[in-house]
C-alpha cells in the first residue's frame, strides 16, 4: 500500500508538472512539484522507501526530459539526499527544514543542470541563468514548499500511522 | 382664589417637563445611541421569536405538495449545472475544433506536404530548455527529425519518438540553430533560439541591409527544414562596427507560450550531416 501511494504520488505530480507548471513560467524559471514531493517525502521520518522511489522518478524524468541522460536522476538523488541529511538534523522544525532542502536542493539542481548543458555545448551564462531561471525557480519552489509539505505531510501520516512500525 | 401651586400640581408639572424634555431630546436625536442600545437585543428577539413563528405556521399551512415542488426544484437544479457542464465541455470542443480546422485550412494550402496533427500535451521539466511534448509517436509514423508547424508558420523538430508520444524540440530552444532567408534582403543567415525563449538571426553580413519587419523564411539548407516555412519577422537590428556580422531579433509569427495542438510533417526527412563536420 504505501508504495502504491507513493507511486500515485509522484505520478500525479509528473503530471502535473509536465501539464500544468511548466507553463507558468516566473520570467524564465518554473518550480518543480517533483523536486518538492521528493523533498517532503523524505523528510517524512516514518517513510522508509524514499531512495527506492527517487530512483524511479529520476530514471522516469531522465526518460522524458531533454536534459543529457542521469542528470535528473543525480539532481533527485541530491535532493533525497539533503532531505535525509536534514531529517537528523533539524527533525524539531520540519517546516524549516522543507525550506532547507528546497532551498539547497534548487540550487544543486539548477547548477547541476547549467553545467551538464556547458558541458554539452548549449550557449548559456551562468549570470543570465541565474537571474532570468534559478532565482525565479527557487522563489516558486520556496512558495511552493509548504502546500507541498502538508500534503506529504498528510499522506504520511496516513499510510504511516504513529506507534506503528513499519519496516522494509 | 384657586391655588395654582399645589403639592398635586408641581408633580404633575414637574412629570409633563420631563415627558416634554424627553420628547425634545428624542426629537434632537440625543437618545438615538439609547434607544439603540435598548431596542437591538429587543428586535433580536423579536426576529428570533417571528421566524420560529412563521416557521411553525409553514409547517402547519403550507400546501401539502411542497415537498414534491422541493423534489422537483432539486432536480431542476441538477439538470442546470448539467447543462452548464455540457456548455463548457461544448466550448472546449467548439474551441478544439477551431484550431483543428485552422490547421486543416494550413494542410490544404500546402498540399506538398503530408501531415499529422498531434496534441501537446505538456512542456519540458527543466526551465533552461524549450521542448514540448505531443501525443502522436512511432505508431503514427513520426520519426526523429520531422518538422513541426502550425497554421501561422514553424514550431521545431521532433527530437525524440516513443510509441504514442513524442519530443519535439522548438526553434526557441537555446541549441536550435535554423538555416533562414530574409525575403527582402535575400539573403542566408542563421536563427538561433536562447535560454529566455528569444530568436535572434546571426551571420547576417555587414553590407547587407536589413530592416525591421523584413520576413524570416526557412532556406532549407542543411536539410533539417523544408524551405520556405514562414519563421517570423525582424524587429530590431544590432549593428557593430568591429564585428564580422550583424545580428538581428525576431519576433516568432508562432505564439510558444500557449500551443495547444501542431502538425508534423511526414513526408520530410531531415539530413543528417553530422558524419560530414570535421
Amino acid at each position: 500500500m504505501p508504495h502504491v501511494i507513493a507511486g500515485l504520488g509522484l505520478l500525479a505530480s509528473l503530471m502535473l508538472q509536465l501539464g500544468v507548471v511548466s507553463r507558468v513560467p516566473l520570467l524564465s524559471g518554473t518550480a518543480d512539484l517533483i523536486l518538492l514531493f521528493l523533498a517532503a517525502w523524505g523528510l517524512q521520518e516514518r517513510v522508509k522507501n524514499t531512495w527506492l522511489w527517487t530512483i524511479i522518478t529520476g530514471v522516469i524524468i531522465s526518460f522524458i526530459s531533454a536534459m543529457p541522460f542521469y542528470v535528473p536522476l543525480i539532481a533527485y538523488l541530491a535532493v533525497t539526499g539533503i532531505s535525509q541529511l536534514f531529517q537528523r538534523r533539524v527533525w524539531q522544525t520540519p517546516i524549516l527544514a522543507m525550506f532547507l532542502v528546497t532551498f539547497v536542493g534548487t540550487l544543486f539542481q539548477q547548477a547541476l543542470y547549467i553545467l551538464s548543458l556547458q558541458v554539452i555545448g548549449t550557449p548559456i551564462s551562468w549570470s543570465e541563468s541565474l537571474n532570468l531561471v534559478t532565482l525565479p525557480s527557487l522563489l516558486l519552489n520556496l512558495l511552493l514548499a509548504i502546500p507541498i509539505y502538508a500534503i506529504v505531510n498528510d499522506i504520511a501520516g496516513r499510510i504511516y500511522p504513529s506507534g506503528i512500525d513499519n519496516e522494509y | 382664589m384657586i391655588k395654582l401651586f399645589t403639592r398635586g400640581n408641581i408633580k404633575s408639572l414637574v412629570i409633563i417637563l420631563v415627558v416634554v424634555g424627553l420628547i425634545a431630546m428624542a426629537m434632537g436625536g440625543f437618545l438615538t445611541p439609547l434607544f439603540n442600545l435598548s431596542l437591538s437585543p429587543l428586535i433580536s428577539s423579536q426576529s428570533w421569536l417571528s421566524m420560529r413563528y412563521l416557521a411553525f405556521r409553514e409547517f402547519f399551512t403550507a400546501p401539502k405538495d411542497v415537498a414534491s415542488l422541493r423534489e422537483r426544484n432539486t432536480q431542476l437544479e441538477v439538470d442546470i449545472s448539467q447543462l452548464q457542464s455540457q456548455i463548457i465541455e461544448l466550448e472546449e470542443r467548439l474551441s478544439e475544433a477551431q484550431i483543428l480546422y485552422a490547421l486543416l485550412d494550413f494542410a490544404r494550402t500546402n498540399p506538398q506536404h503530408e501531415y499529422i496533427a498531434a496534441t501537446v500535451i505538456g512542456r519540458e521539466i527543466s526551465p533552461f530548455l524549450q521542448y514540448i511534448i505531443i501525443d502522436k509517436g512511432s505508431n503514427q509514423g513520426l520519426k526523429h527529425g520531422m518538422p513541426v508547424v502550425t497554421q501561422q508558420g514553424l514550431v521545431g523538430r521532433v527530437d525524440a519518438v516513443v510509441a504514442n508520444a513524442a519530443r519535439v524540440q522548438l526553434i526557441t530552444d537555446a541549441n536550435s540553430v535554423v538555416n533562414i532567408h530574409l525575403q527582402s534582403a535575400k539573403v542566408e543567415a542563421q536563427l538561433v533560439g536562447s535560454l529566455t525563449g528569444e530568436v535572434a538571426l546571426e551571420m547576417i553580413p555587414q553590407d547587407i541591409t536589413v530592416e525591421p519587419g523584413d520576413v524570416v523564411l526557412t532556406s532549407g539548407l542543411g536539410g533539417n527544414y523544408p524551405p520556405n516555412m514562414f519563421v517570423g519577422q525582424v524587429i530590431s537590428i544590432r549593428k557593430r562596427e568591429n564585428a564580422l556580422f550583424q545580428t538581428a531579433n525576431v519576433q516568432p509569427i508562432v505564439d510558444f507560450s500557449s500551443l495547444s495542438a501542431v502538425l508534423v510533417i511526414t513526408n520530410f526527412e531531415a539530413v543528417d550531416i553530422t558524419p560530414l563536420i570535421p
